[in-house]
């Protein structure tokens, strides 16, 4: 599903992020990259969903060699792409439904598709009740399921979670990890960005562990070393 | 494993994109925008106006006195005196050499007798002058050809023909040169005018092109947010892009209508005068405008879209790297 093959990253002048990486993410799997803050694995991501260019080596997702991607092709990658964050981006004026139909809206979805989609995605995430909430009146916890909900409207093959439990307290922390295990559990591929080591270690799933930008320990179902 | 293949294709994504509701989103957008930063709008359409007064004031400048030469013009002709001894058909003679001249549109022939009517009738007042014609037994006062040239600047070259030529004992006196210093004057005044008002609308359009520049910047700042988000689920660069640019169209096609709105009660205003100036209704500053009306706003808000257009896609691409 995914493979990262000799990835390097160099920022300018001379700041190794990545060093070499060699990843195959099969179809399907629930993949959590660890690893320290500044050891790379924001711009491993950040490769994957186009925002930046490797520096070596080459990316394949899906069977499509986004190395060397046009702009033009970005947005139609980043529709088959769920990307959730720590502080979830959603916008502060907007409801909701609003926030998750935005993302309809802005790749030209049509309304009658999107009266559709959003309850869809809400009933996964557990929040029907609650379309017409602004993020103000949300938990930590139901704010990053309204991030996960918009990022499910495109029904991505590959759902990367960067740091999705950064802000929250042990309680929504598993909330949410457990939202991703049962999306892991519909077909789609997770990758798990943390440094939460007991959100790894409760999930008992394969463990990739970055440092200094490499990849020094990969195990089938593992548990935080570092 | 089909499904678990990513695709290049748009349209194979469950849904097609639909171009009219991305239209009608994108001029949403672009329409809460123009909202949102109010006073910012408010200040980059009156400096739109400002401009479009100011480049209208000069197609005015222009108009006038365009019509006021003309006027001129028609009333320009050289009249060539004749000396009282001079036989009417030698004056003919004169007639029908100046009318094979090529750079001779009109000759009017003003006889003898016709001429003393009219230096009677301009000195009827003066009876000094009227008895002593009354005294003479000759008709002191000589036959007149009226020449009208196609155009101004060939009396001279008519002159120079009609010196040099045969006739020339025959002509009493000939009389041109008042009104070319008139037209100079006009033309020198309107020169002025032009070149202040091109200075004018030079830095209005300047200030306008900075300052749609700076308005597109602040909503592209205003919307950061969004914009990274509209990034991150997806929108093409179209899309992020087209909001911004309509909002700046919107600014040029908004401040043309104001200032439509502005222009028509100034050109009322201005109307009079210029009837005065001209002591003629033929001309009237409005009815031009009407007459001329997308000729002149037409162009005019083309004009300023390019501009905003350009401004702001300078803007866009600055700030908004997508």
């Amino acid at each position: 599903m995914i493979i990262f093959k000799n990835i390097s990253k160099i920022y300018p002048p001379d700041v190794t992020a990545l060093n070499n990486i060699n990843l195959h993410i099969k179809p399907k799997e629930f993949v959590s990259i660890v690893g320290r803050s500044g050891t790379g694995k924001t711009t491993l991501m950040k490769i994957l969903t186009a925002e930046e260019p490797s520096t070596k080596g080459r990316v394949i997702i899906g069977g499509w060699d986004i190395t060397d991607i046009k702009s033009t092709e970005v947005p139609i990658l980043r529709r088959q792409i769920g990307v959730v964050f720590q502080d979830f981006k959603l916008l502060p004026k907007k409801t909701v439904f609003e926030n998750i139909a935005f993302a309809l809206q802005v790749s030209g979805a049509e309304r009658k598709k999107i009266k559709e989609i959003v309850p869809q995605v809400l009933k996964i995430v557990g929040l029907i009740n609650k379309e017409g909430r602004y993020p103000i009146q949300l938990s930590g916890g139901e704010q990053q399921r309204v991030a996960i909900a918009r990022s499910l409207v495109h029904r991505p093959k590959i759902l990367i979670a960067d740091e999705p439990t950064g802000n929250l307290d042990s309680i929504n922390t598993q909330e949410i990890v457990d939202l991703l295990l049962k999306i892991n559990e519909f077909g789609t591929t997770v990758v798990l960005v943390t440094h939460n080591r007991e959100v790894v270690n409760s999930i008992n799933k394969r463990v990739v562990t970055l440092d200094n930008g490499a990849i020094i320990s990969d195990q089938k179902v593992g548990k935080y070393i570092l | 494993m089909a499904p678990l293949y990513l695709t290049k294709k748009s349209e194979n994504i469950y849904y097609n994109f639909m171009v009219i509701s991305s239209l009608y989103r994108i001029f949403l957008f672009a329409w809460q925008s123009f909202w949102r930063n109010f006073w910012l709008s408010l200040v980059t359409i009156t400096i739109i106006i400002l401009t479009f007064i100011s480049i209208n004031f000069l197609v005015v400048v222009n108009i006038t006195t365009d019509a006021a030469i003309n006027i001129v013009k028609e009333k320009i002709d050289v009249s060539i005196y004749f000396r009282p001894d001079t036989t009417e058909n030698q004056v003919f003679e004169v007639k029908t050499y100046l009318s094979s001249l090529t750079q001779v549109k009109d000759i009017s022939y003003v006889s003898q007798q016709e001429a003393l009517e009219k230096f009677r009738q301009l000195h009827r007042e003066d009876s000094v002058i009227i008895e002593s014609l009354e005294e003479l037994e000759d008709n002191p006062i000589g036959a007149t050809l009226q020449v009208k040239a196609k155009d101004m600047d060939e009396y001279p070259a008519i002159m120079e023909v009609l010196d040099n030529s045969k006739y020339n004992n025959l002509i009493l006196d000939k009389n041109f040169d008042d009104h070319k210093t008139y037209i100079g004057k006009i033309k020198n005044l309107s020169e002025n005018i032009k070149r202040i008002g091109l200075l004018t609308s030079g830095i209005f359009v300047f200030i306008a092109l900075l300052i749609v520049f700076n308005t597109i910047r602040v909503a592209i700042y205003t919307h950061r947010q969004e914009v990274k988000i509209m990034k991150l689920v997806g929108a093409t660069n179209w899309f992020i892009r087209s909001p911004f640019l309509l909002e700046a169209i919107l600014y040029g096609i908004i401040g043309c209508v104001f200032s439509i709105i502005v222009i028509y009660p100034l050109l009322n205003i201005v109307q009079p005068y210029l009837e005065n100036f001209f002591l003629t209704e033929e001309f009237n500053i409005v009815y031009y405008f009407n007459d001329n009306f997308w000729k002149i706003f037409g162009l005019e808000i083309l004009i300023v879209i390019l501009l905003n257009i350009i401004s702001s896609s300078i803007a866009i691409r600055r700030y908004l790297k997508v």
